[in-house]
């Protein structure tokens, strides 16, 4: 049982951070707001790691935690957590393309109740950068999987700010057959994308922990820094180990699914699950910590909470996993 | 990254196997929520536990990081967290008396003088039962707030006071006592550590009964009781330093024996949830799965920990583990009481589950999240000492 980071990981991990601290900054995560094309120039650096998604996810997972704490816009998550392990699964010939970073996709999957499960719905929901990626892989119930260039689509606006969700209405006239995909197939894509969102939200709650780590010692009332007060300390206790035992559970599922093993379905939900206690209860108490100008629209805090509270409520809510949970354990 | 062992922890391990199934009692195999509070006979310290004990020590399982003359066999720190691994996997106790082997023998070896150190073997195989004299009526949580007095003269000192929660007093050999010897400096500064014979004259013992009932801890009382001067451990006026002492390369482990009772519980939870009938309850299903993943996620988070600290950095996940373990502990234990409705209190008859189980655990559990360092003072030390926030 190693939880030992590789000298190629941590190399990983540091090359992932410094070039999203330069590139990734919070005013660019601003203009993105208007001007989704402001999150372009950040592909042009990404698209070189889309590999990752070819490879083990104990690796991917590192890099996307680093995206979570830059609340990274843009195709990469949707590209290599979700088009790319697709198109491996059904034998596509993007593939190569996609991990050469030389095309973007998305996948189309939950139907009007927002679940991730094959369904024959016309309308799929919460479909990440539906307009701007080169594809849109459609899952309908049978499961199978079509190809689609530039579906009608629709923005979903959500808290978050930093993620661009959309609704897709499945053209008929879709181009190509449609390639069928085994149910556990289907299954074992949605656990490996939802340990890859498990993984973005340990980066966001991290990214909440430091600014509010950060403030409570510099923030002085009373004559005093508030990091001194117990009742701030016993809160950023807990944040903390929400925090660690995330960020654990996140490995865990990653190795889990590296080794095929067969605690990986439960690992993927305790995964999600712990990240999202973490990201909610670091957005909630963060803010509380930094007291009103946490509140207002000119500090950053706010953008990373709409991340934390818009990945929590995708691919399945801490509850939902919680039931999905329950059904392994109670069958 | 990896899950599983490799090939040599996994052939330590079969050896750790092969011993306890030719060796381990059968009153070892019984699954318990908690260890060292008492035993079904009533004994603080049973018969089979003493001679169990004493069969690890001597085949070099007691404590395997150490040399065989203190009943190991100089494992390597994987190693030792393979055994700590298998042992709570299977909920097989080591002893029913921790402070000799955890506490005392580390300390002695670490800070004792050569004459003292020749007492660790002992107390590492259990045959010297000791008791650690630490908290008092007004040192609780603040333990270097300690009152009781030894007087220095020039071969002995002259102690008077009185200890709490002393777990063991009524069957220990031996008191390793914390004590004032300097009421004018500041007050960590004024301490010494002592071992104290337990039949030594002006001791008197009173046994505390608790919560459930049974009494495992006592009141002692010390009335001019002379200490001879050898038996000072470390430094006159340094024995606060000593208190930070445990088995330090079994931190990295000791965790593994809190979550597999943790996971215990929890399966045991889910057992009750379908012998009652509630487990197609959406909202019992809920807390059981969230039970479930704050276990697993712990469980994740003590490897990481286990990485980290053998990589030779500090492990701050270990900090967190003491107090997420019992509190979450508590709160299965709460809910398998909730469960049982009007019978959730009800500790005898054919309809009550598991003969009060749940509501005899859940009460244990109160001391779970006190002793040790209470919740509240974890939390001051993760914030101070692994989130660098200032003292209040």
């Amino acid at each position: 049982m190693d939880f030992t980071l590789s000298e190629d990981q941590e190399l990983l991990r540091d090359t992932a951070r410094a070039l999203l601290a330069a590139e990734c900054t919070t005013s660019m995560l601003r203009a993105h707001i208007d001007d989704p094309a402001a999150a372009d120039p950040l592909w042009t650096h990404l698209r070189e790691y889309a590999g990752l998604a070819g490879g083990p996810l104990t690796d991917h997972h590192l890099f996307l935690e680093e995206l979570g704490y830059v609340a990274a816009p843009g195709p990469f998550f949707a590209t290599t957590a979700l088009f790319a392990p697709l198109l491996g699964t059904v034998d596509h010939e993007l593939l190569p393309a996609a991990l050469a970073g030389e095309v973007t996709g998305t996948v189309a999957l939950a139907g009007t109740d927002g679940r991730w499960r094959a369904n024959d719905d016309p309308v799929k929901t919460f479909v990440p950068e539906a307009d701007r990626v080169d594809w849109v892989a459609v899952v309908s119930g049978e499961p199978a999987v079509t190809l689609l260039r530039n579906p009608p689509t629709r923005l979903v606006r959500t808290v978050d700010t930093t993620r661009r969700l959309f609704e897709v209405t499945v053209d008929a006239s879709g181009s190509g057959e449609p390639l069928p995909i085994l149910p556990e197939e289907l299954e074992s894509i949605v656990e490996w994308a939802t340990v890859a969102l498990a993984a973005e939200m340990v980066g966001t709650a991290r990214r909440l922990f430091d600014m509010t780590l950060a403030y409570a010692k510099e923030r002085v009332q009373f004559d005093v820094p508030i990091g001194s007060f117990q009742a701030v300390q016993h809160k950023l206790a807990d944040m903390a180990l929400d925090l660690e035992r995330a960020t654990s559970a996140v490995q865990f599922a990653a190795m889990a699914h590296d080794a095929g093993d067969n605690d990986r379905h439960r690992a993927t939900h305790v995964a999600k699950a712990a990240a999202g206690a973490a990201a909610t209860r670091a957005a909630k108490d963060g803010i509380h910590i930094h007291g009103g100008i946490g509140y207002t629209w000119e500090h950053d805090l706010h953008l990373f909470i709409r991340r934390a509270y818009g990945s929590e409520h995708w691919l399945g809510t801490r509850a939902e996993h919680h039931d999905l949970l329950a059904e392994e354990l109670l069958i | 990254m990896k899950l599983g062992w490799g090939p040599k922890e996994e052939a330590f391990r079969a050896e750790l196997v092969a011993f306890l199934d030719e060796q381990a009692p059968p009153e070892a195999l019984v699954q318990r929520d908690f260890d060292s509070i008492e035993d079904d006979s009533g004994d603080i310290i049973p018969a089979w536990s003493r001679k169990w004990q004493s069969t690890l020590f001597d085949h070099g399982w007691m404590i395997p990081a150490y040399p065989a003359e203190l009943g190991g066999r100089n494992c390597t720190p994987i190693q030792t967290l393979a055994y700590l691994e298998e042992m709570a996997r299977r909920s097989i106790p080591r002893s029913f008396h921790f402070p000799g082997y955890a506490i005392v023998a580390p300390s002695l070896l670490e800070f004792g003088t050569s004459e003292q150190q020749t007492l660790a073997p002992a107390a590492i195989r259990g045959d010297t039962v000791w008791c650690i004299g630490m908290s008092e009526p007004n040192a609780g949580s603040d333990l270097a707030g300690i009152q009781t007095r030894a007087a220095v003269h020039d071969d002995h000192f002259v102690v008077n006071g009185q200890k709490v929660w002393t777990s063991y007093a009524m069957v220990a050999q031996k008191c390793f006592c914390y004590v004032r010897t300097n009421p004018d400096v500041p007050k960590h500064k004024g301490i010494s550590l002592l071992i104290v014979d337990m039949d030594t004259p002006g001791i008197e013992i009173r046994p505390l009964r608790h919560i459930t009932g049974a009494a495992s801890f006592a009141e002692v009382f010390f009335t001019d009781v002379v200490v001879a001067r050898e038996n000072l451990v470390g430094g006159l006026d340094d024995g606060w330093r000593i208190t930070q002492g445990s088995l330090a390369h079994e931190r990295a482990g000791l965790w593994v024996e809190s979550v597999s009772r943790l996971e215990y519980t929890v399966g045991s939870l889910i057992a009750l949830a379908r012998r009652r009938g509630l487990d197609r309850d959406p909202v019992v299903r809920r807390r059981l799965a969230e039970m479930y993943e704050r276990a697993a996620s712990l469980r994740a988070l003590g490897y990481k920990g286990f990485a980290s600290f053998a990589q030779g950095s500090s492990a701050p996940e270990h900090s967190f583990m003491k107090m997420a373990t019992s509190e979450l502990g508590q709160e299965c234990f709460e809910l398998g009481v909730e469960m049982q409705g009007a019978y959730g209190t009800v500790v005898d008859g054919e309809r009550s589950e598991e003969s009060g189980r749940w509501a005899h655990s859940f009460f244990v559990s109160f001391a779970s999240t006190i002793a040790g360092g209470s919740s509240e003072i974890q939390r001051n030390i993760i914030a101070q000492r692994v989130l660098g926030l200032p003292r209040g």
